[in-house]
């Protein structure tokens, strides 16, 4: 199971938790939570790159955060995408989607 | 943007919030991890344990969350600073060293700089001073009339205000005693006559009243004079009732129009080149009033314009270029006589001020250079003895980046703290400046501590911070966490302090401070030297005295003379007195008249080599009051009177320079103009100085002041040789002068040594200056050798401890220990030895009668390093021989 894990490129992080809250609002568990599933066990995301990347977002005003009611009844702090952040979004799925159709393209052909 | 400066704040301000709601945030999620693994079968401590290793250390990622949210910069700032200053005052000794020592350079920094500020930077206080200039006459090219400016003549100076000229305003100025009688005490002044357009070419106007106008420029209207604001205070004063008044001035009724604001004196003598003579102080100006059509006369004028303001200085020199020619076609005589210099006002003020100041600057920077790495070698001493904390730091998860960055901010603290103890000391730098500074810096009554130094202080006190900062915490952070741990068992194992940068700053210390005191030690070798030499006069049992002779009652040389020949028979019946002698310009008392010479013996070939000499008015008794020797042939005598044959004496240097290989005596020699006699050489004297004693003489003849052709002698200096005191002479002078004439003004009564004195300052000045900076040098270099070597026997303790245990003799291990050190210096003073070589080249004309590579002085201080060394190596190479090894083992 380890080696199926791979370490996150750089970048990628911010990307994959925009994504993950473009669905709905997500408290910092839940989110890593989907991206290791929906990653087919593939992607681990560390509390330790975790938040500092959601408090990162927050600055830079892509998300924003407010306290809720978690699916199990406590205080939790959920996260949801700005207007800002949606725009973000895009712009990072463009220039991913680029990046990697660029680097298939060169394992296939060259 | 707005937004994220909000949430920065945020983060800031409401600190505990933002905090407890990270808390929270990472509870929730570590509790839901566990209801996870519990969900998935594992027991409860089981999925604690899991979650726990899963989540690392929660205050690191805390801290991490904290820099995300990007507040950390100013509170972790905030949060250094106070542990900064909590562990400078746990070790208290640490801290006052240390901050005195930055305190001692920043302070002299800045007092330093206080004086380039003021004198190099400051603006003159003139509007647009940047437009004054002062168009000199420069004598043409190749020829040597002793000095570079020579003085404009009245037809010259009303040619030029006549032609197309390229100034706004102009004005003309020449020096003058004016002899003040009919309030009180006679007063002998000095002020200036200038044209109108003297006031309105600076730009300044009067504190009240006003300044004269082109109509009172004229002759017959002259009678008008403006006092500067110290003469209106001690003379009025300061009644504001004193316009229209009247003074009389050598006789003449003035009517007072306008007193001058009270820091208004120009020109003054220290911003004018020294050939003008110009008085320190003017107390007084007066128009000058050329005639519409002047007559030829002597040259005296100094001229001051402001450009016109489309100009540039280029353009304007052009212009006057011009100007040049056209007088040159109209009155062939000026043919390269008329060639202008036009010099910034800016730049005349300073003039040569600027070379001894980079010469201060340098050795202060040198002073501050030598604090900041021996403040470096101290904060390295403490970082190795503060290993257990950073290791304990870095363990606990502190970042490398984190660690320098904490060390920089003490070491900011310390510089600061440095820096604010600094600006006391500048205060007090200052205030020696003012007091002991020599008169000829200009502008140095208006160095004072503005926003300009304290911003300087500020920018140093930051510089040294980072400087002497740098290293130790790069030092410090550079070890990685195992090695140090590993280390941290132990007691000070043989390796742990890396000694090569505390080395390498102690060997720079060493060097540093070689230099600086070689540059002080040749400085005085100068002063010594200087005292040392023959200024062909004795000035002890001297005093002199300033006559001048009101104009109205003695118009012409028939009635100047007998006066002057009264006043000398008078005073040599005072009991006391063994000579006296009146000349026009006393020694060290400035330069007199400077002429072009005719030698019908050599006559000149061509144009450029046009002799000339000093041409002093003297009356017999003159050389044996000064005490100057008669070298061959005779002094001038009483039987030298205006119906006998012209003589003349001339200096030892002249005799040389135009008879070389011959006997001047009885040789010939005329003035430039055919108007005046032939002189008879009759003697020949020793060479006087007359500024410094540094100078090379010039060539110099006297002539009797019954056979005086030229120029005026209305103003005169008496010597007076005393047998007895001087103070209780002053009485029986006044009494002999005042029976002569009863108007007479006795002004800048003084004993000649302390004309000798005065020409003194600056060169003692200099030395005074550099021997502190090196003597502070030294000290703090002794005290960066001490520490260094003692913390290295501190740490060696085990070591000697051995070698003891081993059989190692006191005496060896006393001798190792002072090798060590000796081992350094020597590196120091090699180093040093080599930098000194070129950089005294760079204050030659600082230098006189010793070489920039004085082997004396370099061997001499060099010696002076090594027992200063060997001295700071000592205690510490005690204490090594004291170690008990026993005791040393035991620590094992």
């Amino acid at each position: 199971m380890a080696n199926k894990r791979i370490e996150l490129p750089q970048g990628t992080l911010d990307l994959l938790i925009l994504r993950t809250l473009a669905l709905e609002p997500q408290h910092g568990w839940a989110i890593s939570e989907r991206i290791h599933q929906i990653s087919s066990d593939v992607l681990l995301v560390q509390q330790g790159s975790l938040y500092p990347a959601l408090h990162r977002l927050e600055r830079r005003g892509w998300i924003k955060a407010k306290w809720g009611t978690s699916e199990n009844n406590r205080r939790a702090k959920y996260y949801e995408l700005t207007k800002a952040g949606r725009k973000q979004l895009e712009l990072e799925k463009d220039s991913w989607n680029k990046l990697a159709g660029a680097v298939a393209q060169i394992l296939e052909t060259a | 943007m707005f937004s994220d400066l909000f949430f920065r704040l945020r983060s800031l301000f409401r600190r505990e919030t933002v905090e407890s709601e990270a808390d929270a945030e990472l509870r929730f999620h570590f509790e839901r991890q566990v209801e996870k693994y519990l969900k998935s079968g594992m027991s409860r401590s089981e999925a604690t344990r899991r979650t726990r290793l899963e989540f690392g250390g929660h205050e690191q990622l805390k801290e991490e969350i904290r820099d995300a949210r990007g507040v950390s910069f100013i509170e972790t700032f905030v949060q250094d600073i106070r542990y900064g200053m909590r562990t400078l005052r746990k070790n208290p000794a640490f801290a006052v060293i240390a901050a005195l020592t930055l305190a001692l350079g920043i302070g002299a920094s800045a007092s330093v700089f206080s004086v380039v500020n003021a004198i190099l930077l400051k603006p003159l206080p003139y509007p647009q001073a940047e437009r004054i200039v002062i168009p000199w006459l420069v004598s043409p090219p190749g020829v040597n009339i002793g000095s570079e400016y020579f003085p404009w003549g009245q037809i010259q100076f009303r040619f030029l205000t006549h032609d197309d000229h390229p100034f706004k305003e102009l004005g003309a100025f020449q020096n003058d005693s004016f002899n003040l009688t009919g309030s009180g005490e006679p007063a002998l002044l000095d002020g200036f006559r200038t044209s109108a357009g003297f006031f309105p070419a600076l730009g300044v106007s009067p504190m009240f009243g006003r300044t004269y106008t082109d109509d009172e420029d004229q002759p017959g209207h002259e009678h008008v004079v403006v006092l500067s604001y110290r003469l209106w205070q001690e003379r009025f004063g300061g009644d504001r009732n004193v316009l229209g008044r009247s003074i009389e001035l050598n006789g003449y009724p003035y009517a007072i129009i306008g007193v001058m604001p009270v820091d208004f004196a120009f020109p003054r003598a220290e911003e004018m080149p020294v050939s003008f003579n110009f008085p320190r102080r003017p107390q007084l100006w007066v128009p000058l009033a050329i005639a519409p059509t002047p007559v030829a006369g002597p040259s005296e004028l100094a001229v001051i314009g402001r450009l016109k303001p489309e100009l540039t200085i280029e353009q304007a020199q052009a212009q006057m270029n011009v100007i040049t020619k056209r007088a040159e076609t109209i009155d062939p005589r000026w043919k390269g006589w008329s060639n202008t210099r036009l010099t910034p006002l800016e730049k005349q003020v300073v003039g040569d001020s600027q070379r001894p100041l980079l010469l201060i600057l340098g050795s202060v920077g040198i002073v501050l250079l030598i604090a900041c790495s021996n403040v470096a070698n101290l904060l390295l001493t403490r970082s190795f003895g503060r290993r257990r904390e950073f290791t304990l730091r870095a363990a606990l998860g502190a970042g490398r980046a984190r660690l320098v960055r904490q060390l920089l901010t003490e070491s900011l603290v310390l510089a600061l703290a440095g820096g604010l103890l600094g600006i006391w000391f500048a205060v007090a730098g200052v205030r020696f400046l003012k007091a002991f500074g020599p008169a000829n810096i200009p502008r140095l009554q208006e160095v004072s501590l503005d926003t300009h130094v304290f911003a300087f202080a500020a920018a140093i006190s930051l510089f040294t911070g980072i400087f002497f900062g740098l290293a130790p915490a790069l030092e410090a952070a550079r070890k990685n966490i195992f090695e140090s741990l590993r280390e941290g068992g132990q007691r000070a194992g043989a390796g742990s302090a890396h000694p090569r940068l505390r080395n390498a700053l102690l060997v720079s210390q060493v060097a540093l401070a070689l230099v600086l005191v070689i540059s002080a030690g040749l400085l005085v070798r100068t002063f010594y030297h200087m005292l040392s030499v023959d200024p062909g006069f004795r000035p002890a049992q001297v005093f002199t005295f300033q006559l001048s002779l009101p104009a109205l009652k003695y118009p012409d040389q028939a009635r100047i003379v007998p006066v002057y020949t009264r006043v000398l028979e008078n005073l040599r019946g005072v009991s006391g007195v063994e000579s006296a002698g009146i000349a026009e310009t006393l020694p060290m008392g400035g330069e007199g008249e400077s002429t072009v010479i005719k030698i019908p013996d050599h006559p000149a070939t061509n144009d450029k080599s046009l002799p000339f000499a000093n041409y002093t008015i003297v009356s017999p008794g003159y050389f044996s009051a000064v005490g100057a020797s008669i070298l061959r042939g005779r002094a001038i005598a009483e039987t030298d009177t205006g119906d006998s044959m012209p003589v003349a004496i001339v200096n030892s240097a002249m005799a040389k320079l135009y008879w070389p290989g011959e006997d001047a005596l009885g040789k010939r020699v005329a003035l430039g103009s055919p108007r005046y006699p032939t002189f008879t050489i009759v003697g020949i004297v020793a060479d006087i100085k007359h500024f410094s004693m540094r100078e090379d003489p010039a060539p110099e003849m006297y002539v009797a002041y019954t056979q005086k052709q030229w120029p005026s002698m209305l103003t005169m200096n008496v010597a007076v040789r005393t047998k007895a005191d001087l103070s209780s002479m002053t009485a029986g002078v006044r009494e002999a002068i005042h029976s002569a004439d009863p108007d007479l003004p006795i002004a800048k009564l003084a004993p000649l040594t302390i004309l000798v004195d005065d020409s003194m300052t600056e060169p003692r000045f200099a030395m005074l200056l550099l021997t502190s900076f090196g003597g502070l040098a030294l000290l703090l270099a002794t005290i960066g050798m001490y520490g260094v070597i003692s913390y290295s026997v501190a740490q060696r303790t085990q070591e000697i401890g051995i070698r003891m245990a081993l059989g190692a003799a006191r005496g060896n291990v006393f001798g190792m220990v002072l090798a060590q050190g000796a081992r350094l210096a020597g590196l120091g003073i090699v180093i040093g030895l080599a930098a000194a070589c070129a950089v005294t080249r760079l204050m030659a004309s600082f230098l006189y009668g010793v070489q920039p590579t004085d082997p004396i002085t370099f061997v001499a201080v060099s010696g002076l390093l090594v027992g200063v060394a060997l001295l700071a190596c000592y205690l510490p190479a005690r204490r090594a021989t004291r170690v008990d090894p026993i005791i040393a083992l035991r620590y094992e």
